[in-house]
């Protein structure tokens, strides 16, 4: 029994699986210098990736709450996005065409992250700034919670939102791999962030 | 490839589920049937069946649950054939008489109530072990046994 004979009747599997409408979300894990990501494309577009090759407890809940248990392993579905995360990891990409899906989260964690995506290539912007321009200036805390919750890391750039304080905050995927996708954008990021402005 | 039997919780999407079992699913559909092509109908028709079913009834016992519409769904496809080229396997569990035919077993095997039919089919016509049927219809092995024997006497009243 070969793992050719599987993926073969794998592929046939949900090709039969789409026809009868018993898939909703696609996936995939693909490579990227910042490790693998599990990539979940639904009807609406991107829906979630994840940091390493199964995505984590809150984010899976999430899916299956807005999709239901029809989320299946299917590259040719997810390869759209993929085909952009490589162009964004290889500097030839500064924004995302794919569409995402930003459903399934709180209406503030939702205006926090719709402003988030709106933080163009290789700029910043604090959690503060975040905050009030999601409407609530006093919610920073609740700004950095929202950003560190963001189901669709990268495509909904929360890397690029760092602390007041010139340094870089947290990160889902760790602060290497903020710091190294800054890096693409930036072309340099200090180790630990950027000194505070005036000092 | 994650160890399945390892796994306390059950499978939440279509695609843990496959992930986890598909290898052993489709391990277990080529020895049911012997041919790399029914062997994947069987693997298709058994996921899709536990897709349409969903969510598998027990926590912790998808595994079993895969194993039993995988079972079944290979007795389906045996009984659909018996005419033609399946059967030919059953004549292994026939009793040496004259007179008796394949089809006169397939039938026979048709009467058995569904849980007697998969412990005969696993037993007298794939030679698996009773900790493995016992495994396969959620059972003991004592009781794997005991459905095996019943199954093998009303077989052979039957053919009488």
């Amino acid at each position: 029994m070969s793992t050719d004979m599987i993926a073969e009747a794998r592929e046939r599997l949900l090709a039969r699986a789409k026809r009868e409408g018993l898939s909703t979300v696609g996936y995939d894990v693909i490579d990227s210098p910042i490790g693998p990501l599990w990539v979940a494309l639904g009807p609406k577009g991107v829906a979630a990736i994840s940091f390493g090759r199964e995505p984590g407890e809150p984010e899976l809940r999430r899916l299956v709450r807005l999709f239901g248990p029809g989320i299946i392993p299917d590259r040719r579905r997810a390869a759209p996005a993929a085909r952009e995360l490589d162009q964004y990891f290889e500097g030839r990409r500064h924004s995302f065409d794919i569409p995402f899906d930003l459903r399934g989260i709180t209406p503030f964690q939702a205006r926090v992250l719709r402003t988030t995506s709106r933080i163009r290539y290789g700029e910043l912007m604090t959690y503060a700034a975040v905050a009030h321009k999601a409407g609530n200036d006093r919610a920073s805390r609740a700004t950095g919670a929202a950003v560190g919750a963001n189901p669709i890391p990268i495509v909904v750039p929360c890397h690029r939102v760092v602390a007041s304080d010139g340094t870089l905050g947290g990160y889902g995927g760790g602060l290497d791999a903020k710091r190294y996708l800054l890096a693409i954008e930036r072309t340099e990021v200090p180790t630990g962030g950027w000194p505070k402005r005036g000092s | 490839m994650r160890e399945a039997t390892l796994r306390a919780t059950a499978a939440r999407t279509f695609g843990e589920l496959l992930e986890r079992h598909e290898r052993e699913i489709f391990a277990y559909a080529l020895r049911l049937t012997g041919s790399r092509h029914d062997a994947e109908d069987l693997y298709q028709e058994t996921f899709l069946a536990a897709f349409r079913a969903w969510p598998p009834p027990h926590r912790d016992n998808e595994r079993a649950w895969l194993y039993r519409i995988a079972t079944n769904k290979a007795i389906d496809r045996t009984r659909r054939r018996r005419a033609t080229v399946s059967v030919d396997d059953l004549r292994l569990a026939a009793p040496e008489r004259d007179g008796v035919t394949v089809l006169d077993l397939a039938n026979a095997i048709r009467l058995l109530p569904a849980g007697q039919r998969a412990a005969f089919v696993l037993r007298a016509v794939e030679g698996r072990p009773y900790r493995e049927i016992a495994l396969t219809l959620e059972c003991t092995e004592e009781a794997a046994r005991t459905r095996v024997s019943d199954a093998m006497k009303k077989v052979r009243a039957a053919m009488r």
